[in-house]
């Protein structure tokens, strides 16, 4: 059996697994945003708290996949919690590091000018030191959008959503005619959802650039 | 930490930007002792923790077959062997094609090995072993061999920025004192390329050790072995036993990268 014929029999199912893992990423990634920019914004000013942040999100992605997806079945059970929260826990550390560094490249005289304006803390941070760290931040979403794509799929180890699914089923079915093309068809979803995220984000950030510091 | 890199501001010569700088919450002051040892003695702490804890469960006939001292050391050789031999391939390949690849003469060929590098980096670690074991065989070479196309791509990348980076006055100072362009490669290119090469080969081992953990769906073993007996067996306490120690193993072998990383580089720079 061919991978053409395979993917004329297989072919709903196979988008409906790769919609699914499309899903995965998208609320991982998310998630993974909201804290890593959050904990940038807290602790690029300072020392101590930004190189705890860095230490402790590079803990989390030195643990091999598998057992950060083991440590966290013990409490939560089987299924998609565990799955996002490991991809969330993934993804923290490009994205703290990225905040923190375009936060801290951003050029003090601007800053400081903004403040002689009379523009306060939240105000210099949200129009001023956001808007241009943004596409050093919106590079770092992207290199954990892409880690997170390829970890997913070992998320079905623990019953998680997604193309691993496949993976595994394919394995488990070693010898038969369609286990190759099963693998095979997996991962090119999942290097076609990877493709699709870069793609995404190069729109992304043509769209949010501040219209100043656009190249 | 080794898996993630410099802070990557230009993501298209870096894209996946995988480099070091963040698990060393110990050794901020390098050279005191507890920047060596702090990470170590919090693993020990918690394997400490682990064994303890274990001895008061009251653990059935399967958590005793797969969590003795036996089972253990067998899967952890077995690990190491994988995640060892796998980094030593990676370096024999990868420095010598990166060493290859910045010659003047290999100039055209460099733009299409990055985008099959880059997009090599898209494919998930499990689909290559699981496809390595259906069309080849299952046990440890095709694991070696799926370690190793996965974790190449940091030496190779670190290896040609190395080399590039090398101060190019410094470069033409040592060919008009006559140096042989083997001889500049060999004493000058090389050794200041040395602390990227390294901190690209730490990156590697850290992948590999992480990667290894599925080797036991190949039939390779590994402490990826006992957390998948655990979940086969649903048995959450041998789950989180291999989970556990398989983390300590990798934070470990990191902070020991990290510590060869600063030991190995030429004293001058």
């Amino acid at each position: 059996m061919t991978i053409l014929d395979y993917l004329a029999a297989q072919g709903g199912r196979l988008l409906g697994l790769t919609i699914e893992h499309a899903i995965l990423v998208l609320v991982s990634v998310t998630i993974s945003t909201i804290i890593g920019v959050t904990l940038g914004v807290l602790t690029y000013r300072t020392e101590r708290p930004r190189r705890t942040a860095l230490a402790i999100t590079g803990i989390f992605l030195t643990i091999p996949s598998f057992a950060l997806f083991g440590l966290l079945v013990a409490p939560l059970g089987l299924g998609a919690t565990p799955a996002v929260i490991a991809l969330v826990m993934y993804g923290l550390l490009p994205i703290v590091r990225n905040t923190i560094t375009g936060l801290r490249s951003v050029d003090p005289a601007i800053v400081e000018s903004a403040q002689g304006m009379g523009m306060g803390r939240y105000r210099r941070l949200l129009r001023i030191e956001l808007p241009l760290a943004w596409p050093i931040i919106l590079t770092g979403v992207r290199v954990a959008a892409v880690i997170i794509v390829g970890i997913a799929a070992v998320a079905a180890v623990v019953n998680g959503p997604g193309l691993g699914k496949d993976i595994f089923r394919a394995l488990a079915r070693v010898g038969t005619p369609t286990a190759v093309p099963q693998a095979v068809s997996a991962v090119l979803g999942i290097i076609a959802i990877a493709i699709l995220i870069d793609f995404f984000f190069m729109i992304v950030a043509r769209l949010t650039t501040s219209r100043g510091i656009r190249a | 930490m080794a898996l993630s890199g410099q802070p990557v501001a230009d993501a298209d010569l870096n894209p996946g930007a995988l480099v070091a700088g963040g698990t060393d919450l110990f050794r901020g002051r390098r050279a005191s002792a507890m920047g060596y040892l702090g990470l170590p003695i919090v693993l020990a702490a918690v394997c400490g923790i682990l064994f303890l804890w274990l001895g008061t469960q009251d653990l059935g006939s399967i958590e005793r077959r797969s969590l003795n001292f036996e089972r253990i050391s067998t899967a952890f050789v077995e690990h190491m062997a994988l995640a060892f031999v796998s980094t030593i391939f990676v370096i024999a390949i990868a420095v010598p094609l990166g060493v290859l690849l910045t010659r003047p003469a290999a100039r055209p060929i460099v733009p299409p090995v990055i985008a099959v590098a880059n997009i090599g980096q898209a494919v998930p670690s499990i689909g290559v072993l699981v496809i390595l074991a259906l069309i080849w065989t299952i046990g440890f070479w095709p694991a070696i061999v799926a370690l190793v196309a996965y974790s190449i791509l940091p030496v190779l990348r670190n290896t040609m920025v190395g080399l590039q980076q090398v101060d190019q006055p410094t470069i033409e100072a040592a060919r008009g004192m006559g140096m042989t362009k083997r001889a500049v490669l060999q004493k000058i290119e090389l050794p200041l390329a040395v602390p990227v090469i390294l901190a690209g080969v730490r990156t590697a081992l850290v992948i590999n050790v992480g990667t290894a953990t599925l080797a036991t769906f190949v039939n390779a073993g590994g402490l990826g072995d006992i957390i998948q007996g655990g979940l086969v067996s649903n048995r959450q306490t041998v789950v989180l036993a291999g989970s556990v120690l398989t983390a300590a193993l990798a934070l470990f072998i990191d902070h020991i990268g990290g510590i060869a990383e600063t030991r190995l580089s030429p004293k001058g720079l």
